[in-house]
Parts: C-alpha cells; structure tokens; sequence
C-alpha cells in the first residue's frame, strides 16, 4: 500500500538552510551537508529544498550545493526557486535532483508546466502554490506580488490539467506558526485533484500531521518540528501509525 | 572484495545515472558510467537505470548497438546485470506504451499502464513489497519493507521469475530474478537503508550464489 | 559577507541579525547590559529564587562545571553567597593535563564534586559519527554536559541548577531566545547547538542501543516536575565580563597556558580538552569566523580593545589549522589523516574559500585556506 510521505521543506539562502516564519523572517537551520546527512539518518521520506535566493534575488541556481545535497541524498530530492526555464529544469536534474519544484514561472505561463512535464515527465513536476487569507477568502500569494487574484484551487486545477505530478500547497498564515496546518483550506481541496497534495506550513506537534492526514493531505512537509522542538521524525509516525494512517517505518 | 570487481552502468541517455553511481559508490564499489562497448566487456557486472519512455529507452539501446552486446555478456556470459526502473521494464517481452513495443523479452511479462481512471497516475511514493521467497537481493531486508516508487507502467503478474509483488490499485511485479539477471522497479538508490542494502547485495553476488 | 560594524561578527553566524546601523544584536544586548540592567535588583532576585528552591536539606544548587574560568567562578560565587552546592562534571573528549589540574583547583575550592567518566567506548562512537555527520567533534559533549546535571539534580533531589553565561546575551542568538533565563529541555533542543541532532538519531550507530545512552537523554518530564528541577543563567543575574572573571578565578587558583590556545590568540578557555580546538576550527570552515573572532568580539564589547585591533586579531588568528589538536584527535579517534581531511572538506564553505580549477580548496604553506577577497573582514 502506498504510504503518506513525510518530507522536510527547507530553504537555501546564502549556501546555509534556513526556514521561514510566515515568509517574513529566517531562522538558521544550518549547514546543507550536515542536514542532509541528519535527514538520512532520520529516514525522513524526501525533501525539498527552495532556492530563494535564486528565486527571489535572481540570483543563479546554486548547483553545487544541490549536487553536494544529491550526492548525500539516497531519498528523493525535489528543488526549486528560479525554475523558470526547460534549461533550467535540465540544470538541476543534471546536478543530482530527482524532482522541481515550479512556483512563480507557472503562475506567468500555465503552458511551461505542460512544456516541462511532457519534457521530463509528469512524475518530476511539483506545482508549489503559497496560499494566503486575504479578507476572509483564501488566495494565491506570491512574495514579491503579494496577492494574485486567483482561488488557490481553481489555480491547481489548472496546473493538474497542464500536467504537474504533485501539488506543494504552503500556506503563509500558517507557516513557522506551529499552530498546525491549515485544515480550512486542505478540505476545500478534499477528494478534487487527482494527483498528490504535500501540505506546508504548521506542523508543532505530531498530533497535527494526523488531522492533515484525515482531512485530505497525501503527504506532510514540514520545517520547524525537525529542528527546533524536541519531536522526532520517528515519533511523528508512530503517532501517524496509532492512527492507522499507513507510513514507511524503518524497522 | 567489493572494490574488486567493476560495476558497469550503462549510459544511454535515460537518465537517472548519477544518483545510482552515488548508490553503489556510497556502498563501497568500483563504478564506471558507460556506454563503450569494450568498458562493457570488461566490467564484472552491469547496471541498467533509466527513467522514461519504453521505446526511447529501446531505440536509444539500438542506436548504441548494445542490445547484441547485453545478449553476449549477460546471456550467454552470464556476467550479473541489474536493471533499474525503465531498465527493468525493458527486460519484458513488449510494453503498451503509446505503441506496442518489443522489449529484450529476457523475462515473460507485458507492460502495461496503470489505469488512470481509477487510480493516481504515475505510481509514486513508498510502497512495500511483498517477497515471494528468499532472495540473495533481498538479504537483510525484511519482507514488507518499502521503497520508493515511481512510474506509470507496471509488468504484469505471471511470470515465475517475480522476486517480488507489490500492489497499487493492481498486483504488479515490483522485482525480478531470472538467473543472473535482476530488476527492480523501485528505485534503491532512493530508497534509504534498505535500498542500499539491495545494492550492496548486487555488488557482492558471486557466481555460484 | 557582512561584518558588524561595531565587532567584528559577519553575518553568516546563523540567526545574527544586524540593525539599520549594521550593528549586531550581541552587540546590542552588551550594551544593554551595561545600560540598561539593574544588576543589584537582579542579585536579589537571584537570592530569593535560590531561597524559594532550596529543598535539599544539604545542597542548594548543582553546577556543572568543567575546571574552566567560568566554572571556577560560578563556584566561587556561589560560595560567597553563602550556598553549598554540587558540582557535577562531565569528562572532556580528550583531556589536557592544564585542565585536569584546574578541575583539581576547583574541588579544591571546597566542594563536593562528581567527575563523571562516562562509558568511554559509547562515548567514542558518538564522537566518530557526529563529526561526520554534523561536523562537530564535540556534539556529544554538548549534549551530555547539558543532560548529565539534570540527572543528577534529579538523583540527589536539588531543583536548582545554575549555569553560567547566557549565550543568547553573550553572543546574540534568534529573537525567541532572548529574555529566556531558564535552561530547559525546550532551550537545549532548539538553542543547544545540537545542529538538529538528536540522540535518538544516534540509536544504531555501531550498534549502540538505547541503554547505552541513557546520560545523554534528557531525564523524563515527570521526573523534572517531581523535583522541580529548574536551571538559570548566572550570566543573566551577574554581569558577565570575561576577563573580571579569569581575574577572579586566577587569584582562586585557576591556571593558564603560556603560548595563546590553538584557534585563537588568548590562553585562558577551552584549556581542558584537545577536541575543542578542532570543534572551534571546524566551525570557522563552515561559516567562516573561528574562535579568534568570538574572543576579539567579546573583547571590542566590553571595551578592552578596538575594533580595529579586533580586525588585525581576527586576520592573524583565526582559521590556521590546530595541529596539536588534530594530532591528538587523530590518535584518540583512530582516523587517517586523510579521512579526516576528507571530513573537514565536506564542510568547508565553497562560497568564503578560494579553490582552484579542479574544485580543490586552496591553502597556505602553513595550512590555513585562502579567503575571497570580499569575505576578509576590515
């Protein structure tokens, strides 16, 4: 049976890992060897890692970094940020990456998705989507523009037509909170895509992970629980398996 | 002596070469990726991965003119061969892959797709698999363990040759042993402790096990 | 790479934050400290605290110590005050014979004292794979050091623990952290230096099983409720200047070395283990500042040199290779040098350091690597 996923969501900035507080301020993690190399050990499932400085200076993909994490990775490696061209895609998969991970550029041009999936493979493309309330009605958001006049589902709709593998669903209220994930929004998205959602953004305790489970997320990513509180992937799921919800144990 | 022997892994264009490379090196073997003939001849064992299409992962074998050389050393030499994903699929007899498709039908078996209406296509994640007796791939890995996963075209049950099943909205083939050759449909140079473990097994078979 | 325009921190100490003047947040909160703290309103506190946990008919306190010049001064301290405390110490990675002395002084100052020589064939295969994988050789000893008092605070029935420097005041640390003047599980796993680490990941490794490592677990939360067991900062209720405390710690009795401490250019910390050394070393590979650069931003704070002589301090010291310490942590560990060298590599940092075309870091003739250009500190 196919197992739900758990996968820690970090971001590169300045060759360290950091993780984000509600997209406004960083917390150091540390150093990218160190922490793949602690992921292995913790038999996590997969893990993300978003480049913001270059998706959000503009800056060149970082490759060595990602073919120093590939090289210590024996699990999926999804990356993104400044995805935003099929050179680019072949970069980072040429550096070690198993999946990308497309945010910005598919919010421009729906048709790259299709570009890229029909390139690589639908299995390759992760659609990352940031999500925030904005009077009362959840829409996309995007750090530099703010708030983009679109339903976040609707928006995954589209991009599951054009192709994408999985949908990455953050949401930004939600985000270094440790309050748990947004369960408002994961049941708007219930039973209506056809290919995968990991839900971001909350998780502080295990507890959280299974009522994103039970409301309709197929995979769990997560930041602040792995570093900064006291709870191990391990304990996570185990609480997800006294549960019955179906996770890969390490024996 | 693992650092022994060379482990080949074939070039041919589909992909997927690095992190396998990372796999066996990470275990301790010799690796060199390939796709000359002569490297071929003199490693002591071959690995095919691949992510992809079936009949680019054919024609590309073709067009490399590798497919008279695997028959050489793998059939008749009977040198060990391990084909991963794609690589394992092209082990079969044909795929159904946009057009019918003959494989290198060393193993009986169809691939066929996953039927996307009722089920999420591409099968991706971890999934267990379920042995189908002791297998020298498989030692110090439990029965049940998971590995990752990922592909929307599966062969079909049926052959006596399965390793493995594992089930994903249908039974299907998850490994296979003919012999001297191996397969694996899941990825274990992605797959953690226990996929590394199947490669240290690969690495370490000598002839008579 | 930014450096703070006051010391001489850059910014890729991990959660340092620099205000719109460029100043750092340890900057920040010294001055805070001499400013804006009632020190003697916070010695009362600190007196009444002690007061209110007393509940060991003969201890009132447990101190982790080490023989160093804070722990030396802890205990002076605490004496003064009139309290009978428990010194619990956790042996060193690879002791020097300086530090073994100074532990001696320390008991010989008139307390009772634990030396815990814990099991060291565990405790060298945590110290082998936390190199690897975290890149610090002392891991393991920053967390057993941290664990070990509680366990004893717990086993002898004493709440209070005191420990010495807040290193969220001394050194900056992320904003959550401040203001926290009680060390608890919660402190340790997010602010210890842990990397993310935790002992529980450690199960397995070379076959180590959970009852080999039972001192380095955090004890059990109904066993900290039962007692009580809470642990402060000194530093937060004692102004906390470096060398007023090797003063007073050297007219107790408290030793240096004659030539400055591997890594940096002073001779009066990390005297008690070899390990240490290669721990501050690893650390300038990864971000780039050393040991050299805490003690010249320490001195710049608290008004001893300039920042000036902070910066010539910085480009003399920091970053040459602690050959002694390698070489006795080789012989302790049983590694080549080139696995080591190996190690060292994976974490080196590929943006501050200058490699050459074969992607291999450049070097000096006396070891040290080569900086950018745009990553010196001036």
């Amino acid at each position: 049976m196919l197992k739900h996923r758990l996968i820690p969501c970090v971001l590169l900035k300045d060759w360290q890992l950091v993780k984000s507080i509600q997209f406004d301020s960083y917390r150091t993690i540390g150093h990218p060897t160190t922490t793949v190399r602690v992921y292995n050990a913790r038999n996590v499932d997969e893990l993300i890692v978003l480049d913001i400085d270059a998706s959000i200076k503009g800056e060149e993909i970082n490759t060595e970094i990602i073919s120093d994490m590939a090289d210590e990775c024996f699990m999926p490696l999804t990356i993104g940020g400044g995805i935003n061209s099929i050179e680019a895609i072949y970069t980072v998969l040429n550096a070690g990456a198993d999946k990308i991970s497309i945010n910005s550029k598919a919010i421009e041009n729906q048709n790259f998705i299709r570009e890229s999936a029909n390139i690589f493979g639908s299995q390759c493309v992760v659609c990352s989507i940031d999500v925030k309330k904005i009077n009362n009605e959840y829409t996309v958001y995007n750090k530099e523009k703010g708030g983009i006049d679109i339903h976040p589902l609707t928006l995954a709709k589209e991009y599951e037509s054009m192709g994408a593998g999985e949908i990455l669903l953050t949401s930004v209220d939600h985000e270094g909170t440790q309050q748990g994930y947004d369960l408002e929004l994961l049941n708007q998205f219930k039973d209506q895509l056809r290919i995968p959602i990991i839900i971001n953004g909350g998780m502080g305790r295990p507890e959280h992970g299974v009522q994103a489970i039970q409301n309709g997320a197929d995979a769990l990513a997560a930041a602040y629980i792995f570093h900064f509180s006291q709870y191990t992937p391990a304990q996570i799921k185990e609480e997800l398996c006294k549960c019955n919800i179906p996770v890969r144990s390490s024996i | 002596m693992l650092s022994d022997n060379t482990i080949a892994i074939i070039d041919y264009g589909m992909g997927n070469l690095r992190s396998v490379e990372k796999g066996f090196q990470k275990i301790g073997a010799n690796v060199v990726i390939t796709n000359d003939h002569q490297s071929l001849k003199n490693a002591d064992k071959i690995v095919l991965p691949g992510v992809g299409a079936f009949k680019e992962g054919m024609e590309n074998l073709k067009k490399l003119k590798l497919i008279e050389l695997l028959e050489e050393e793998v059939i008749e030499k009977k040198k060990f061969f391990l084909g991963i994903c794609l690589g394992m699929q092209l082990l079969g007899r044909k795929s159904y892959e946009i057009e019918e498709t003959p494989g290198l039908n060393w193993v009986d078996g169809d691939v066929v797709k996953f039927n996307d209406k009722e089920l999420k296509v591409p099968h991706v994640g971890w999934n267990n698999i379920a042995l189908t007796g002791k297998n020298c791939l498989f030692q110090n890995v439990p029965d049940q363990a998971d590995f990752y996963f990922v592909h929307s075209y599966y062969f079909k049950p049926g052959t006596k040759y399965a390793a493995s099943l594992t089930n994903y909205g249908v039974e299907f083939v998850s490994s296979v042993n003919k012999e001297n050759i191996f397969g694996c449909q899941f990825h274990p140079e992605k797959s953690q402790k226990f996929g590394l473990e199947i490669l240290k097994n690969f690495a370490n078979l000598k002839n008579g096990n | 790479m930014k450096f703070c325009t006051k010391c001489v921190m850059p910014d890729t100490k991990p959660d340092l934050h620099f205000d719109d003047k460029g100043v750092c947040d340890a900057c920040r909160s010294q001055e805070a400290k001499n400013d804006r703290i009632d020190w003697e309103k916070r010695e009362k506190e600190f007196l009444s605290i002690v007061d209110k946990y007393k509940k060991n008919t003969d201890y009132d306190c447990v101190i982790g110590v080490s023989g160093g010049k804070d722990s030396t001064y802890i205990v002076i301290k605490v004496l003064e005050l009139g309290l009978n405390p428990l010194c619990v110490c956790f042996e060193p990675t690879i002791p020097t014979k300086v530090g073994r002395k100074n532990l001696d002084n320390l008991n010989g100052l008139g307390v009772d004292l634990i030396h815990v020589k814990r099991n060291p064939v565990v405790y060298k295969k945590l110290a082998k794979e936390a190199i690897k994988r975290v890149g610090d050789p002392e891991w393991q000893n920053h967390l057993g050091i941290f664990t070990i008092v509680p366990h004893f605070a717990i086993k002898f029935n004493i709440p209070l623990i005191v420990w010495g420097e807040s290193p969220q005041i001394e050194y900056g640390g992320p904003a959550a952290s401040k203001g926290r003047d009680v060390l608890d599980r919660q402190w340790l796993e997010e602010f210890g230096g842990l990397l993310g680490n935790r002992i529980s990941d450690m199960i397995g490794v070379e076959g180590l099983r959970k009852k080999d490592l039972s001192l380095y677990f955090y004890p059990e939360e109904e066993d900290i409720k039962r007692v009580g067991v809470t642990g402060l900062f000194l530093g937060y209720y004692f102004k906390w200047d470096l060398r007023e405390i090797l003063a007073k710690s050297r007219s107790y009795g408290f030793s240096t070395t004659v030539r400055p401490v591997e890594t940096t250019y002073e001779n009066f910390e990390n005297l008690d283990c070899y390990s240490n050394h290669l721990h501050d070393y690893m650390k300038y590979l990864k971000y780039g500042f050393g040991r050299a650069t805490d003690n010249a931003c320490l001195d710049i704070r608290l008004g001893y040199i300039s920042r000036e002589e902070g910066v010539r301090l910085v480009n003399k010291y920091d970053g040459i290779p602690p050959r002694k310490a390698i070489s006795e942590y080789l012989k302790y560990t049983g590694f080549s040098a080139e696995e080591l060298q190996g190690i060292l590599d994976s974490f080196t940092n590929k943006k501050i350091f200058k490699r050459n075309g074969t992607r291999e870091f450049l070097k000096d003739i006396d070891g040290s690597l080569i900086r950018k250009e745009e990553y010196v500190v001036r």
